[in-house]
C-alpha cells in the first residue's frame, strides 16, 4: 500500500470527522465521512480510515440512539429506572466511542492502520 | 536519578501513600454510614469522617505534587535542588501540622477545635475543604512559600525548560490561590465566590498546569519522543485550560445569589473545559503511538495513559454532564456531583501523582524499573483501583439520577431522606466497590516489596 500526502490528509480527515460526528457535529460529520469515502479508492489508507469512521458512526448510532430509544420505549417515559439506566449507559458508552475515535485519530496521524498494541510486550 | 537531591521525593511519596490509605479508610467508613447510619457513632460521626476524607485527599495530593516537583525539577534544571535541607525541614513541619489537624478533627468537637485554635481572631474555619484551623492554614502557607521558593530558585538558576516553567507557574498559582481561604466575609454570597476561588481555581485551573507538566515529563522519559513535540502540546493545553477554566468557574455561581449572567457565562465557558482534558488524552495517545523505545517500566506507561483517559472521563465527560445551567438546576448538590467529584479527583490528580511515583520510585531505589513480579502486581492494582472507581462513579450516577427524579423532577417530589432510603441498594454496591478499591490500594503498596526477576533491558539508554 503506498501512501501519498493527499491520502494521508484524507485519512486524518476521516478520523477527525468520525470524532466530530460523535461530539460537536452529529450527522454533519457523517455526511462528511460519506463524501471523503466517495473520493477514495480500494486498498488505500484513506479508504481504510473512511470505512473505520463510517463503521464507528453506524455502530455508535445503533448503540447510542437505537438502544436508548428502545429502553425508553420499553421502560416507559415516566419510570425513574428508565432514566437511571439511560443516563449511566449513555454517558459511559458515548465516552467509550469518543475515546476509541480519539485513538483512531492519533493512529491516522502516523499513516498506519489501527493495529498496534498500546502497551509494549 | 541524576542528582542526589532528587531523592528527597521519596519521603514525600511515602507520606503521600500513607495518608492516601487513611483517606480511603475514612471513605469506606462513610460509605457504610450511608447505609448504617449509626456505624461508629458517636466515636466517628459522618461530618468528622467527611472532613478527614476530603482533607487527607488534599494534603496527600500536595505531598505528591511536592515530591514530584522535587524529583522532576533538579533533573530538568540540570542542577541540585537549591536548598535540600529546607525541603526536608518543610516535610516534617507539614507532616506534623497535618497530623495534628486530623487528630483535632477526630478527638475534639469541631466547635471546640475552633475555640482551642482561636478561630475568632481570624475566622477561616467551617467551609468545605477549608476546615483547617487558622494556624494550620498559616502553616500551609509557610510550607507552600518555602517550597515555591526552593523550586523557584532551582528553576531560575538552572536550565529553563517548558516543563519546568509550566510546573512552576502551576505551583505558584496553587500557593497564591490558597490565600483566598483567609478571606471569609460575612456576606454569604461573597464568601461563596472566594471559597470557589480556592479549590476550583485549583482543580480547573492551575492544577491542570501541574498535571500537564508532570504527564509531559513522564511521557518524554518513557517514550523518547522529542521534547519539541511535547512542548507544543503543552502550550496548547495550558492555553485551553486557562481560557476555559477561569471564566468556566462561573458554573459554580448559578445558584449562590450571584447575578444571572453567570448562568450564561458559566455554561458557555465551562462547556469548553473538557477541551484541555481531551487534548491531554490526544497528546498521551499520540506520543505513546510515536514512541521511540519500549521502556522497561510498563507500569508507568500504563499509569500515564490511564491518567489521560480517566481525567478526560471524570473531569471532561462527567463535568460536562451537569455543567449547563438548565441541567445543573436539577442536579446541583446531588449524587451526580459526588460521582463527578470522585472520578475527576481520582482520574486527574490521584492518578498523575501515582504516575510520577511509579516512574520515579524505582529510580530512587537504584533501578530503572521495578522487577517483573512487582510490575505485574502494580498493574493489577491499577486495574483494581481504576475499575472500582469507574464502578463507584456509575453507581453514584445511577443513584443521582434516581434522586433527581424522585426528589426534584417528578410531579409529587419526595423528601430528601425518603429518597435516600430508596437509594440504599446503590449505596451498598458503592460500598462493595469501595472495599475493592481499598484492597487494590493495599496490593499497590505490597507491590513495592515484592521480589522477583529483574526486568531485562531492551532499550539501550532508557532512564
Ligand atoms: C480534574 C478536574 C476537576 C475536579 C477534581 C473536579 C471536582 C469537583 C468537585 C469535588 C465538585 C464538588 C464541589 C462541591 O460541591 O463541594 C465539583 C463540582 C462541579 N464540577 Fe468539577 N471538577 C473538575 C473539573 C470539572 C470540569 C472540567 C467541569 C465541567 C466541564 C466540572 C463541572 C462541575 C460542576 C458543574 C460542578 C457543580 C456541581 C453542583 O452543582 O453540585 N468540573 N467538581
Ligand atoms: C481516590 C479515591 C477517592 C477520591 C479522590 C475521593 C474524593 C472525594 C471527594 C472530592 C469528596 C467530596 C465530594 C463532594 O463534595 O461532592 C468525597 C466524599 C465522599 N467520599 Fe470519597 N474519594 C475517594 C474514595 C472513596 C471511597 C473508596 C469511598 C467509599 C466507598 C468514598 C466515599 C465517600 C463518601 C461517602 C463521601 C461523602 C459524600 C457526601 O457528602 O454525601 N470515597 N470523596
Ligand atoms: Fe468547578
Amino acid at each position: 500500500m503506498n501512501t501519498d500526502d493527499l491520502q494521508l490528509k484524507r485519512a486524518t480527515s476521516s478520523a477527525l470527522l468520525s470524532l466530530l460526528n460523535l461530539t460537536a457535529l452529529p450527522v454533519i460529520g457523517f455526511i462528511g465521512l460519506l463524501y471523503v469515502y466517495s473520493k477514495t479508492k480500494p486498498n488505500t489508507i484513506d479508504r481504510y480510515y473512511a470505512v473505520v469512521g463510517i463503521k464507528t458512526s453506524l455502530l455508535a448510532g445503533i448503540a447510542l440512539l437505537l438502544v436508548t430509544l428502545l429502553v425508553i420505549l420499553l421502560g416507559g417515559f415516566e419510570s425513574p429506572l428508565t432514566w437511571v439506566y439511560v443516563t449511566s449507559y449513555f454517558v459511559i458508552v458515548h465516552a467509550s466511542f469518543i475515546l476509541f475515535a480519539t485513538w483512531t485519530l492519533t493512529r491516522s496521524w502516523t499513516g498506519e492502520k489501527l493495529k498496534r498494541q498500546i502497551l509494549s510486550k | 536519578m541524576k542528582y542526589e537531591s532528587q531523592g528527597i521525593a521519596k519521603m514525600y511519596f511515602i507520606a503521600a501513600i500513607a495518608l492516601f490509605v487513611g483517606q480511603i479508610l475514612f471513605g469506606v467508613t462513610m460509605g457504610l454510614q450511608y447505609v448504617m447510619g449509626d456505624f461508629l457513632f458517636p466515636e466517628i460521626p459522618f461530618n468528622a469522617a467527611r472532613m478527614v476524607h476530603t482533607n487527607l485527599l488534599i494534603v496527600w495530593l500536595l505531598f505528591g505534587f511536592m515530591g514530584s516537583a522535587y524529583f522532576l525539577v533538579p533533573e530538568e534544571a540540570e542542577r541540585e535542588l537549591y536548598a535540600p535541607w529546607l525541603a526536608k525541614l518543610m516535610f516534617w513541619i507539614f507532616l506534623v501540622a497535618g497530623g495534628l489537624t486530623i487528630l483535632g478533627y477526630l478527638l475534639v468537637p469541631y466547635a471546640r477545635l475552633a475555640e482551642l485554635t482561636m478561630n475568632d481572631l481570624l475566622p477561616t474555619m467551617g467551609r468545605e475543604f477549608l476546615e483547617q484551623p487558622t494556624i494550620t492554614k498559616i502553616g500551609i502557607v509557610i510550607v507552600a512559600l518555602a517550597f515555591v521558593f526552593n523550586i523557584g530558585m532551582t528553576v531560575l538558576t538552572g536550565r529553563k525548560t517548558v516543563i519546568n516553567l509550566v510546573l512552576l507557574t502551576g505551583l505558584v498559582g496553587l500557593a497564591v490561590f490558597f490565600l483566598f481561604s483567609f478571606y471569609n466575609p460575612d456576606n454569604l454570597v461573597l464568601d461563596k465566590y472566594f471559597w470557589w476561588f480556592v479549590v476550583h481555581l485549583w482543580v480547573e485551573g492551575v492544577w491542570e498546569l501541574i498535571m500537564a507538566s508532570l504527564l509531559a515529563y513522564v511521557l518524554i522519559k518513557v517514550t523518547g519522543v522529542d521534547r519539541e513535540v511535547i512542548e507544543k502540546w503543552l502550550y496548547i493545553i495550558i492555553a485551553m485550560a486557562l481560557i476555559s477554566g477561569l471564566v468556566g468557574m462561573g458554573h459554580h455561581f448559578f445558584w449562590i445569589g450571584a447575578p444571572a449572567y453567570w448562568q450564561w457565562l458559566g455554561s458557555v465557558f465551562s462547556a469548553l473545559e473538557p477541551i484541555p482534558f481531551f487534548m491531554m488524552t490526544l497528546f498521551a495517545f499520540s506520543v505513546v503511538n510515536k514512541r521511540r523505545r519500549d521502556h522497561p517500566n510498563k507500569a508507568a506507561v500504563l499509569w500515564a495513559l490511564g491518567t489521560a483517559v480517566m481525567a478526560f472521563l471524570g473531569a471532561g465527560v462527567w463535568g460536562f454532564l451537569h455543567t449547563l445551567a438548565p441541567i445543573n438546576y436539577y442536579t446541583h448538590g446531588t449524587q451526580i456531583t459526588a460521582a463527578h467529584g470522585h472520578m475527576a479527583f481520582y482520574g486527574a490528580y490521584v492518578m498523575v501523582v501515582l504516575t510520577m511515583i511509579s516512574y520515579s520510585m524505582p529510580l530512587m531505589r537504584g533501578k530503572k524499573a521495578a522487577n517483573v513480579t512487582a510490575q505485574k502486581l502494580e498493574i493489577r492494582s491499577f486495574w483494581m483501583m481504576t475499575l472500582s472507581m469507574v464502578a463507584i462513579t456509575l453507581l453514584l450516577t445511577a443513584a443521582g439520577t434516581m434522586q433527581v427524579y424522585l426528589q426534584r423532577y417528578s410531579a409529587e417530589p419526595l423528601p430528601f431522606m425518603i429518597v435516600q432510603d430508596k437509594l440504599a441498594i446503590f449505596y451498598w454496591l458503592r460500598e462493595v466497590a469501595g472495599l475493592i478499591f481499598l484492597s487494590g490500594l493495599f496490593l499497590y503498596i505490597y507491590s513495592f516489596f515484592a521480589k522477583g526477576k529483574e526486568v531485562e533491558f531492551i532499550a539501550e539508554q532508557a532512564e
